[in-house]
């Protein structure tokens, strides 16, 4: 091999082989997915996110939770997702349709947080998560997103109350026509 | 094609030392002098680059044991830190001292005397402003949601300009060589530099400038990842591994013959990999599949480097002198670490395995063998051998060689050996349905904040050596010896 333009040809070629096999027929695929109904004339899913939680996205993204925490449910035979109780079905690609950069994560530091909004119980308890984890995780505490009210206590602010609009958003857990629920 | 030889070159400088007591300085050919500039530019770069990932490791590391500690202020939160680490290891260090690597080796393998060095230089100084700028973009404001894509958008047009004006040089140097022998470390070389701004331009467009909303752009990232660290990083330092292993050992390769199929394969395969590192997710199974077959299939370049390189150093005591050789040591070292990476890339790619290490440390602990193991510990060697020849002065201590070879590679040894055994342990305990907070295991985190205090160690013993060469003033350039 001494041809410069033969070497620079082949290298192109192994770039450009994945790039239209996995990319471009991965987007021929799921480039025109959109929300669908499980069932004719059922509502459509995945539900469009609250404007706060769109904000509440952006701060999920600045804070980097991405680092530690995952957005997808395997499954059943492949992990043990669904066990943990971090969803009720497997993720499939339309449930991603609405999200702008999906942060599917590729480490759990904790646990996973595509259905979090399913198993969240109120805001206080989401706030009082962030604001001090339980006694030995490895999460740490973000004072930045709490002020102090009249009273001494911790209250969210703006952009806490968007962090915890945004995890009680993350829902998986409708019947989508890839995933349907057991009944 | 050509094998080098170990009469094409003058000789390495063998063990490690100091400056001999009846010696002068060495001497600087005139083909190291032309790249000088710009490559201690990278490498000094990368150097300094690289103590700030030691001591980002440590914060990070310390951080997953004890999460409150350095935890007043939002910019230094776990996951900011972590990405801001990632970035400066990849692009910082190991990216600055391959372009630099890859500059001197194809001068030195083209016999190519640079005119207008200062065009990589101001590449690498370009580069190295953009990279802080993304950086301080991540501590302060925001990032994105991919490894290694972190960085705001606007700094990909300065790298993209930044990796083109200091690799546009290999390309040169390839088309105006005066010799005509081509050297396997040139293929490797022109691979990695066409592969990367391509790969990269490509990514930003589909993840960052033009995204899609979905899944789509998650498997655009991991076709972006396993290019970026099998065909940037992998393949620049095979590049130098075919180069240091003959010359230093003054010997052949074995099984010279298999290089070009070595070669293809690896460019061929490597860039389908990506859906191997995403299965479970979303993605439609056909693609994953696909993933899982090209790893597998990157049994055919590793068995040929295996024969390459295993084969060359069983032969006449070759690990015994590689052991002696402190380029060959790191390099050896490394050649190991590589041959495992890939091992565990193909077998863990099989369904069951995955499903068990998938997002645990064990992943983490597979790609540092490929990108400390393997890359850093082969740059690390190809220091030892390239910067006496462009500053013309000798390592000023040996002991801290020693010193940075045992803290590296016993840190290594212990982060990845913590790193799988804890990762599997994790991932079988989760299979066993196990509730995922007793899986976690405290004893991990420890054990990588002991071993990220290690690196730094040997880090900076490299950096004290290294910056009191570079700022050594002892360059004599010889003009009576052709390179």
């Amino acid at each position: 091999m001494k041809n410069l333009n033969l070497i620079l040809a082949g290298v192109f070629f192994t770039v450009a082989a994945p790039f239209g096999g996995l990319l471009l027929s991965g987007h021929a695929q799921l480039g025109s997915l959109g929300r669908a109904p499980a069932e004719e004339g059922g509502p459509l899913f995945p539900a469009k996110e609250p404007g706060l939680a769109i904000q509440g996205r952006q701060v999920y993204l600045e804070l980097g939770c991405v680092a530690c925490h995952t957005q997808q449910v395997r499954p059943a035979g492949q992990g043990s997702d669904i066990a943990q109780g971090w969803g009720v079905r497997p993720s499939v690609a339309r449930d991603y349709v609405l999200q702008s950069q999906v942060a599917l994560g590729n480490r759990r530091v904790g646990p996973d947080l595509a259905n979090y909004g399913a198993r969240a119980k109120t805001d206080a308890e989401i706030a009082a998560h962030l604001s001090a984890p339980a006694v030995g995780s490895s999460m740490p505490t973000f004072p930045s997103l709490f002020s102090k009210a009249k009273d001494g206590s911790l209250q969210p602010n703006e952009r806490g109350a968007a962090l915890i609009a945004y995890l009680k958003s993350l829902r998986q857990d409708y019947s989508s026509p890839e995933a349907k629920l057991k009944q | 094609m050509s094998q080098e030889t170990p009469q094409s070159r003058p000789q390495g400088q063998g063990r490690p030392q100091g400056r001999p007591a009846d010696a002068g300085s060495p001497r600087v050919s005139r083909v190291d002098a032309s790249v000088a500039s710009p490559v201690k530019f990278f490498f000094a770069s990368a150097l300094l680059w690289l103590l700030v990932s030691s001591v980002l490791a440590v914060i990070t590391a310390v951080k997953l044991h004890l999460p409150g500690f350095l935890n007043g202020c939002e910019f230094v939160t776990f996951g900011r830190l972590d990405a801001i680490q990632r970035n400066v290891f990849f692009y910082g260090w190991a990216s600055n001292a391959l372009i630099g690597l890859n500059l001197w080796l194809l001068a030195s393998l083209g016999r190519f005397e640079f005119r207008n060095g200062w065009i990589a230089t101001l590449g690498g100084l370009i580069w190295n402003l953009a990279l802080t700028a993304g950086l301080a973009v991540v501590l302060l404001d925001s990032q994105n949601a991919f490894e290694l894509l972190e960085l705001p958008r606007g700094v990909a047009p300065a790298f993209f300009v930044a990796f083109l004006l200091a690799a546009l040089w290999p390309a040169v140097a390839f088309a105006r060589r005066p010799t005509s022998q081509v050297f396997v470390s040139q293929w490797y070389i022109l691979g990695a530099s066409f592969v990367l701004p391509v790969v990269y331009l490509l990514t930003q467009l589909m993840v960052l400038w033009c995204p899609t909303n979905g899944v789509l752009p998650a498997l655009v990232h991991s076709w972006f990842l396993q290019n970026f660290l099998f065909l940037w990083l992998g393949a620049s330092a095979l590049a130098a591994v075919y180069y240091f292993l003959p010359k230093e050992l003054g010997t052949t390769l074995t099984g010279y013959y298999l290089t070009t199929v070595g070669f293809w394969t690896l460019f061929l395969f490597a860039g389908w990999t990506g859906p191997a590192t995403l299965l479970g997710s979303p993605l439609p199974l056909w693609i994953q599949s696909t993933g899982v077959v090209a790893s597998v299939m990157l049994l055919i370049p590793l068995t040929i480097t295996s024969i390459n390189f295993f084969g060359t150093l069983a032969r006449d005591s070759g690990w015994s002198r590689a052991w002696n050789n402190t380029t060959l040591r790191f390099v050896a070292f490394g050649l190991v670490a590589y041959t495992l990476a890939i091992a565990l890339q193909i077998v863990f790619s099989a369904r069951s395995l995955n499903a068990v290490v998938r997002f645990t440390s064990f992943i983490s602990g597979q790609q540092q063998l490929l990108t400390y193991g393997f890359v850093s510990m082969v740059v690390f060697g190809a220091a030892y051998f390239i910067l006496p020849r462009l500053t013309g002065a000798f390592w000023p201590s040996a002991k801290l060689v020693h010193l940075h070879f045992w803290s590296c590679a016993l840190a290594l040894v212990g982060s990845v050996a913590g790193s799988l055994y804890f990762g599997w342990t994790q991932g079988a305990a989760l299979a066993a349905a196990k509730p995922f907070a007793a899986t976690a295991n405290p004893q991990a985190a420890l054990l990588s904040s002991a071993c990220a205090v290690l690196f730094l160690i040997g880090h900076a013993a490299f950096a004290v050596n290294a910056f009191g060469m570079l700022t050594s003033c002892s360059s004599t350039t010889d003009e009576g010896r052709h390179a």
